[in-house]
Parts: structure tokens; sequence; C-alpha cells
């Protein structure tokens, strides 16, 4: 069965107003902010946004902030706590009817790859674990990046980044495979999970759409294709994460209760389209072709798709 | 002691330009030092290095407040006060600016003082390579021509410096041949030592307690990120061919930052006082109907509110 969109079926259905304002130092290009933009037009602006240290802090530099709603900054690792102190004290203040129930809010952790893979992980399992009714949206540039791009456990294997080298001793530089974090989430049983990627805006659009009618933790997982740290040109952000998502790198999926549908099928283009494009893969190319790495990082592309297919059919 | 401060944009590669520099001096000999700073900003924003160069050992460290040589890699900076170019700068300064000006235009234009120079890297860099890149290269060897290093041990700093960054061998003799092009095209002057500064003793001040009201940095506004122009970060401007467009909102779906809107008839509007440049809308913009156009006014370009 394919997945239908429900509520977002043409481009002209997104919303023209924008929440996220022009005026943050985030870099030119950068995917993440592409992604919260998008996201912030279905969560709309009666939000608190919990941020846990990473680029996002760029969104707001004192004294300017790009929300008309709220925002508050946490350590990388206690984003999702913070988000448990604010719901906590917008219930209570609900029902003590000291704030109207019509000024409720919603609370949303932003968290990068390094916070939501390692520094926050145990605060998010404690929060997925009580049920807190929150959003999570983690952009997933796939590096620490604030601090100029050093390995974390979302860097995929063959990327080469400050702390993961291209050397003799390691020339496809990375050697981990990526943290599967969703598989991680989905072993809590959070009602929604979902993953998205910027340059498929309807299919993250009516992902917030379905999410706004849960209650509970909603987590989402953000490509965040990034000029500075992927090594590309920023005007490149879309077909980056076009290519991620054609590749078959990225699958674009949704579990509901932990049950999984992908919701979109890719061509699986050969997952060279879409190492070429950026710097940070160019080792695997130049000046010597690692044609070991490269069938490997396919080999488990075409793995996961065969399991899937079969999931699929064996319903 | 020369004490040579860049100025650029991240991404346009100051930093690695003062570390050619630094390394080419030290080849030579020399005893040099470099240093980058940059806040908590990032491409785009700028960015300022430092490159001192002496023949004894240099017991300064930090910021160059008193420069004998600035290296500005994007002219639009030198009205932006958070980038600081004009700082430390007399008519004894030897200033290098990346810009189709002339000197003299503009000295008129921008009221920059000092001993003027420029020559248009921008248009060079996409012209050789084709694209929008890093200018380090270029801006090395301009600052190693002025103050009076050798093409030879600029060659080697640039092989050095840019295979550090895993460039390709292609891409950095590629690199060497049109920095020293540079070198031989950019007008010299005369870049004279300072004289050397005092140094005071720092003055502590011990801080006082403050309520968390007054003591954290608490924004009472709304969406005021606005008031932050950030169109100074383009090199290039998108521009709309109005005839080509046919209103399919792409662009305005695409844009990170939200700069485009759509008018009651689908055609975008885009706010240039916000836009970055990054030019994903003529990526993305099905009919070419948006176009990349080189920002040429230099100077006067922008000028933040
Ligand atoms: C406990 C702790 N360690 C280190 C830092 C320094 N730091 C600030 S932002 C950052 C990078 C965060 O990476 P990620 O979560 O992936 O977000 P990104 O910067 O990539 O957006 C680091 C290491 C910190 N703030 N807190
Ligand atoms: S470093 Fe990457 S993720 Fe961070 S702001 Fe820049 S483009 Fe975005
Ligand atoms: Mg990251």
């Amino acid at each position: 069965m394919t997945w239908q969109r429900e509520t977002f079926k043409k481009i002209k259905q997104i919303p023209r107003e924008e929440h996220v304002l022009p005026g943050t130092s985030l870099c030119a290009g950068c995917g993440g902010l592409e992604s919260l933009r998008l996201a912030a037009k279905v969560l709309g602006d009666d939000v608190v946004y919990v941020n846990a240290a990473g680029c996002f802090t760029m969104l707001a530099v004192y004294p300017f902030t790009p929300f008309k709603g709220s925002w508050l900054y946490t350590t990388m690792g206690s984003a999702p706590a913070g988000a448990q102190g604010v719901r906590d004290a917008l219930d209570v203040l609900i029902a003590k009817g000291r704030l109207p129930k019509s000024e409720n809010l919603k609370v949303v952790v932003l968290g990068g790859d390094g916070s939501t893979y390692d520094m926050a992980l145990s605060s998010t399992s404690g929060a997925i674990y009580r049920g807190l009714d929150f959003y999570y949206f983690c952009y997933d540039n796939e590096a620490y990046g604030n601090t100029g791009m050093q390995l974390s456990a979302a860097t995929p294997y063959g990327a080469r980044t400050s702390t993961s080298p291209c050397s003799l001793q390691h020339p496809f530089a990375t050697m981990q495979e990526k943290k599967d974090i969703f598989e991680i989430w989905r072993a809590h049983k959070p009602p929604y999970i979902a993953t998205v990627a910027p340059r498929y805006p309807l299919d993250l659009e009516e992902k917030f759409a379905r999410a706004a009618k849960v209650t509970g933790p909603k987590l989402f997982l953000a490509l965040s294709a990034c000029p500075t740290g992927w090594l590309y040109d920023p005007g490149e952000t879309p077909e980056v994460a076009k290519l991620a998502v054609e590749t078959g790198l990225w699958p674009l999926k949704e579990a509901i209760n932990g049950v999984v549908t992908h919701t979109y099928v890719p061509k699986l283009s050969p997952v060279e389209t879409y190492l070429k494009l950026q710097g940070r893969f160019r080792h695997l190319f130049e000046p010597t072709l690692q044609k070991e790495a490269i069938a490997h990082i396919q080999g488990s592309v075409n793995a996961y798709w065969e399991r899937v297919n079969l999931a699929e059919r064996t319903g | 002691m020369r004490a040579v401060r860049f100025h650029g944009r991240g991404g346009q590669g100051a930093k690695t330009a003062s570390r050619i520099l630094g390394t080419a001096a030290f080849l030579e000999g020399f005893v040099a030092q470099d240093s980058p700073i940059y806040g908590a900003e990032r491409r785009g924003a700028p960015v300022a290095a430092y490159t001192r160069i002496a023949k004894e050992p240099i017991l300064e460290r930090g910021l160059i407040i008193h420069p004998d040589l600035v290296v500005v890699a994007d002219a639009s900076l030198i009205h932006d006060p958070a980038a600081r170019v004009l700082e430390g700068i007399d008519e004894r300064t030897a200033v290098f600016v990346n810009s189709p000006l002339t000197g003299e235009q503009l000295r008129t234009q921008t009221s920059l003082p000092g001993r003027l120079t420029t020559l248009d890297l921008t248009e060079i860099s996409v012209r050789e390579f084709g694209k929008r890149g890093a200018l380090s290269a270029l801006l090395g060897a301009v600052a190693g021509r002025l103050v009076g290093l050798r093409q030879d041990s600029l060659g080697q700093a640039i092989a050095r410096e840019l295979a550090d960054l895993s460039l390709a061998a292609s891409v950095i003799e590629r690199n060497q041949a049109v920095a020293l092009n540079c070198y031989d095209a950019v007008r010299p002057v005369s870049v004279e030592a300072g004289a050397s500064q005092p140094i005071l003793p720092a003055q502590l001040q011990p801080p006082t307690y403050e309520p968390p009201t007054r003591g954290t940095a608490r924004i009472s506004a709304a969406a005021n990120s606005v008031l932050r122009e950030t169109g100074g970060w383009r090199t290039f401007r998108p521009v709309l061919v109005p005839d080509k467009c046919n209103g399919c909102w792409l662009c305005f779906v695409y844009c990170p930052d939200g700069v485009i809107s759509m008018t009651k008839d689908d055609k975008p509007l885009i706010d240039y006082d916000h836009c970055k440049g990054c030019q994903i809308c003529v990526h993305e913009c099905p009919t070419d109907a948006l176009v990349a156009e080189r920002e040429k006014e230099g100077g006067v370009a922008w000028r933040a509110k």
C-alpha cells in the first residue's frame, strides 16, 4: 500500500506565512534552517523552542530572535529535560487557572545530531519513557558542526570530518557506521517518529500535520545538508538532499506506534551520484578511486532496501 | 615587524590566506605568527585573521589593532561595523581591497584612509575557476607581494596550506598559477612598519552579582531578527526575469531564510536586505527565471542600519 498525503497535496498549499524570520546568522544555504522553516509553517507561532547548543544557537543571538514565540537555550545534553520543565510549568499553570487554555503552547526541542545521537540520548530516552508531550526536531548535519565539523555518531562511513580525516591509516576517513537513531527511538515505542528532507516539502509538511494530532513524544529526524561541513556550493543544498533520498541513503519514513511505513519509494540511483557532489567524500574518488569503500556504502543501502521490501511484502 | 590584518566573510578564505602569508614568510627565514578570529558566526559572516612577520622573535600576541597592511576580501565589509575593518587604519596604512573599483574610486565612495590598492579577485576567481569559491591563495599572494615576499615561497606556501585542506593536486596547481598572476597584477603600495605600541597592564574589574532578570541574556522581543540585515553576505544576487517565471512557488518553498514571498499573481518578491545569496532559488528554478548577478557596487552596496 502506498502512503497517501491527506493534507498537503499541492505545493501551493504550503502556508505563505513565515514563522522563522530572516536575519539569523546560520550559513547561507543551511539545510537545517530550510527544514525548520518548513516545519514551523505547520507548528505555527504558539511554540516554546528548547534549543540544545549547536549551530541552531545562532538562531537567537542576543538581542535578536527570529521567532514570534519563545526560545529557551539549554546545554547539549539537557534539552529534553528542559522541555519537560516547560511542559510541566504550562500544565500546572493551566490546571490552576493562571493561564487560559487558549494560551497553551507546543514544546519543541531543537537538537543537532551531536546532541541527539550522543550527549542528549539519555535525557531523550527519559522523556520518551515518561510519555512527555513534546516534539523533538533533530537537524542532522552528520557532525558537530558549530565547533568545526568534528566526527559525531551520525557521521556516515567514508565521510571526512576534522577529527576523522583521510589519512594513510584511514584512507576512507570515518570507519564507523552511522548510528541508527530512528530504531533507537522506535525501541522506546513513542507514538510518532518520522524522517524528513527539505527537498521533499510536501512529505515534510504532511508529517508535521499528522504529528499534530498525536499526544506524547513526536520525533523528527531532518536531513540537514550542510554546505559548510559537507563542502559543496550553498546553492546545491536541495540537490544534495534530493540525492540523499534518491540513492536510498536517507529513507523517508514514519513509525506510528512502532509500525514503520516508507513514505517515498526512491529510484535507488548509484550512491556515487550523491557522494561525488560533496568535498567530504572527495578522497573516495581522488587521487585513487576507493572502490571498496564505495561498494561498502552501496552494499549497506542495498541491504537496507532489501529488508524493507521483504518486510513490506510479508506485511 | 609587519602586522597584517585580513578581513573576509566566512568561506572566503581570509583565515587560510593569513596562513599562506605566514608560511611563506617562514620559508624565507622570518619569524611568523598567524591566527584567525571568528565569533559565533559562520559562512558569510565577518571573519578576521592576523599575520605578524618579523626578523626577531615576536612577543606580541592577540588581535592586531594597528595594522601596517589590511587585506579586505569583500568590499561590503568596509561599512559593516561588526567587521571593524576601519579600526586602527590611518593615512600610513596600506590597504588592499578585492574590488572592481580603483583605489581612487574606492576612496571617494568609502572615505577609506590609507594607501589603497585594489584588484577584482572575485572576477578573476569566477573567470579562472568557473565558480565562486575561496580566495585564499589569491589573497595570500597579493598580501605576500605587498609585504615583499617572493613568488617561489608563496607558491610553496599555497601548496602546503591547500594540501592541508585536502584539495586535489590539480586544484592546488591551478590556484598557484592564478595566485601568482594576481601577485604580478596588483599595484604595489609601500607597507611600512608602524610605531610599536606601548603595552599597558590590563585593568581587571571583578564582576558583580546580577539577578537572572538582569544577569542573563533575555530577549523580550518577537521576531526582531529582521533588524539584522544579512544582505551584505552576498557575492551574487538572484534576479528575476519576469517573463520566464511560471509562478510555480519552488523558489519560495526552498529558500532557507524565507526571504522570498509570492505576490498575488504568483511572482517571487526577493527581500534583498536579507537574502544571503545562497543561490538555491537560482539552482531550483525549473524555467531559469532566476539568474545570479555579481554584486558589483562594492563598498556601498550595503550599509548596516
Ligand atoms: C557538553 C558540551 N560539550 C561541548 C560543547 C561545545 N559545543 C557547542 S555546539 C557543539 C556542536 C554540536 O553539534 P551538533 O549537536 O551536531 O549540532 P550542530 O553544531 O552540528 O548544529 C559543541 C561540541 C558544549 N556546548 N557542551
Ligand atoms: S555549519 Fe552547516 S548546519 Fe551549521 S549553520 Fe552552517 S550550514 Fe547550517
Ligand atoms: Mg551536527
